[in-house]
């Protein structure tokens, strides 16, 4: 399974390298703006803060569309055989793919939580002391009209409940691939039908987190919804690996 | 060893393979031969499960294929199949990451041998280079079976002389060699039996000898006689 993982990286590690060149470009940026302390600073502040918010979102975003694209081509093209003809079943080989694709969204997660703060850390250091800070960062957050009075613990709770949403969304994907290289192969119109199916088994998983019981502690409900999220991405692993063991043909 | 007993797949409308049963016995070279269409890759690419049938199913060693028989049995597409981003390098690491019987010093002996070297791109390959890679990578691995899809395809006389002699290295008594091609010709030389397919039946199986004792035919003969004008009864 490791070593079926140390691919799935490898194959997708391009597009993880130019994220982390655009993240590096703005967090110079941000830096620069952070030193040099004139107007103009304050600019490419603005900047880099902007472009790090953006390489988050985007880059996480398209970290699980990647891992979609691949096993779109792993299914699709004469690739597979490099996959299927190896002594793993179809449980593992997808399960590689969920995993390695699970840590890369969440370690991504975890990469720009820590940059956001040691970048907050820096701003408080350089710029001034925590007033001052967040006072630039309240006109920041003003200018792009954002309003943000929240506590860590609520920023990051909330967050990996996104990525573990993010996740199912992208395990769904998946199922819907292998929907349309094996019930549907063929078949006219096999994407549209396969689309349709994705946002059908998206709303389904979005009613079963709706059903998730409301409770009055904030963090046990995104304890509980991010539980939620992991049972789904389960369930919907064995489903997916049950079709491909017994109707994939590449 | 391998057997497959009624196997059927189609492709929508369109029958691939029609209720052929099969046995492959080891310490013997088979030549799988008909033209194209007649369902000889199809049956290869179901041996080791990379096409699920419609009906029946391939055994090795009595049981239904899957993980333990992919541990035994090496096929070679006739199709490119390797990752872009791998050099013949990566090739052979993974192959050694996931094949037990894969020899890396067996592969780069190969590949010297047939004049690549490691650093070469899979995407950058002539169909003759990644033909003779392809080769390399499957026959550095000790496998019981070898099922090679038209492995002589594209290549030239010269690297067709080296790849039949790499291929000829892995047969013994325990190992039996699968080898699909047109060049019936090619084949006549190295091959102790050989599988007749056409318009996805399974047509005869016949032993090479047998064929010349008995019917006073050659391989060739035989083929012209099924594929041939009036081949059309055998079928």
């Amino acid at each position: 399974m490791l070593k079926l993982m140390k691919y799935e990286l490898r194959k997708t590690m391009f597009s993880k390298l130019v994220l982390l060149c655009i993240t590096g470009v703005a967090e110079i940026a941000y830096l620069v703006g952070v030193f040099l302390k004139t107007d103009k600073g304050d600019q490419i502040l603005a900047f880099g803060a902007i472009g790090l918010m953006m390489c988050m979102m985007i880059g996480i975003f398209y970290i699980g569309i990647d891992s979609l694209i691949s096993f779109h081509r792993d299914l699709n093209t004469k690739q597979s055989y490099m996959l299927f003809l190896t002594p793993k079943n179809s449980y593992q080989v997808l399960g590689a793919k969920i995993l390695e694709n699970g840590l890369s969204i969440f370690l991504a997660g975890v990469f720009f939580a820590v940059l956001i703060a040691v970048d907050a850390s820096i701003g408080i250091l350089y710029i001034g002391g925590v007033k001052e800070f967040l006072d630039l960062l309240n006109q920041l957050m003003i200018s792009i009209q954002i309003n943000i009075n929240l506590t860590p613990q609520q920023i990051l709770m909330p967050f990996f409940a996104v990525l573990a949403g993010w996740l199912m969304t992208v395990v769904s994907g998946d199922l819907a691939i292998v929907l349309s290289a094996t019930v549907f192969a063929g078949k006219k119109f096999s994407g549209l039908v396969s689309f349709l199916i994705f946002l059908l088994i998206d709303y389904i998983a979005s009613k079963v987190l709706n059903a998730v019981p409301v409770v009055r502690d904030l963090m046990v409900q995104y304890v509980m919804i991010i539980g939620a999220c992991f049972i789904m991405v389960i369930v919907m692993y064995f489903v997916t690996g049950w079709i491909m063991e017994r109707k994939l043909s590449v | 060893m391998l057997e497959c007993r009624e196997i059927t797949k189609n492709y929508g409308r369109k029958t691939a393979v029609d209720h052929v049963s099969l046995k492959i016995e080891p310490g013997r070279i088979y030549a799988m031969l008909g033209p194209n269409g007649s369902g000889k890759t199809t049956l290869m690419k179901m041996a080791v499960g990379l096409v699920k049938p419609n009906a029946g199913a391939f055994y090795y060693k009595g049981q239904p294929i899957g993980i333990e028989s992919r541990k035994e049995i090496a096929y070679m597409s006739t199709e490119p199949y390797f990752y872009a981003w791998m050099t013949a390098k990566d090739i052979g690491k993974y192959y050694e990451d996931f094949f037990e019987d894969f020899s890396m010093k067996r592969y780069r002996d190969l590949l010297a041998r047939m004049e690549l070297t490691e650093d070469l791109k899979a995407k950058s390959l002539s169909s003759g280079m990644m033909a003779k890679l392809k080769i390399a990578v499957t026959m550095a691995r000790d496998a019981k079976i070898y099922l090679l899809d038209e492995p002589l395809n594209g290549i030239d006389l010269l690297a067709r002389d080296q790849i039949i002699s790499s291929v000829l290295e892995a047969v013994s008594s325990d190992v039996a060699l699968v080898i699909s091609s047109h060049l019936v010709d090619e084949l006549e030389k190295i091959v102790d039996t050989a599988i007749f397919m056409k318009n996805s039946h399974l047509v005869e199986v016949c032993g090479a000898e047998e064929v010349r004792i008995q019917q006073g035919k050659s391989i060739v003969d035989k083929y012209r006689e099924i594929y041939g004008h009036g081949g059309e009864e055998l079928c």
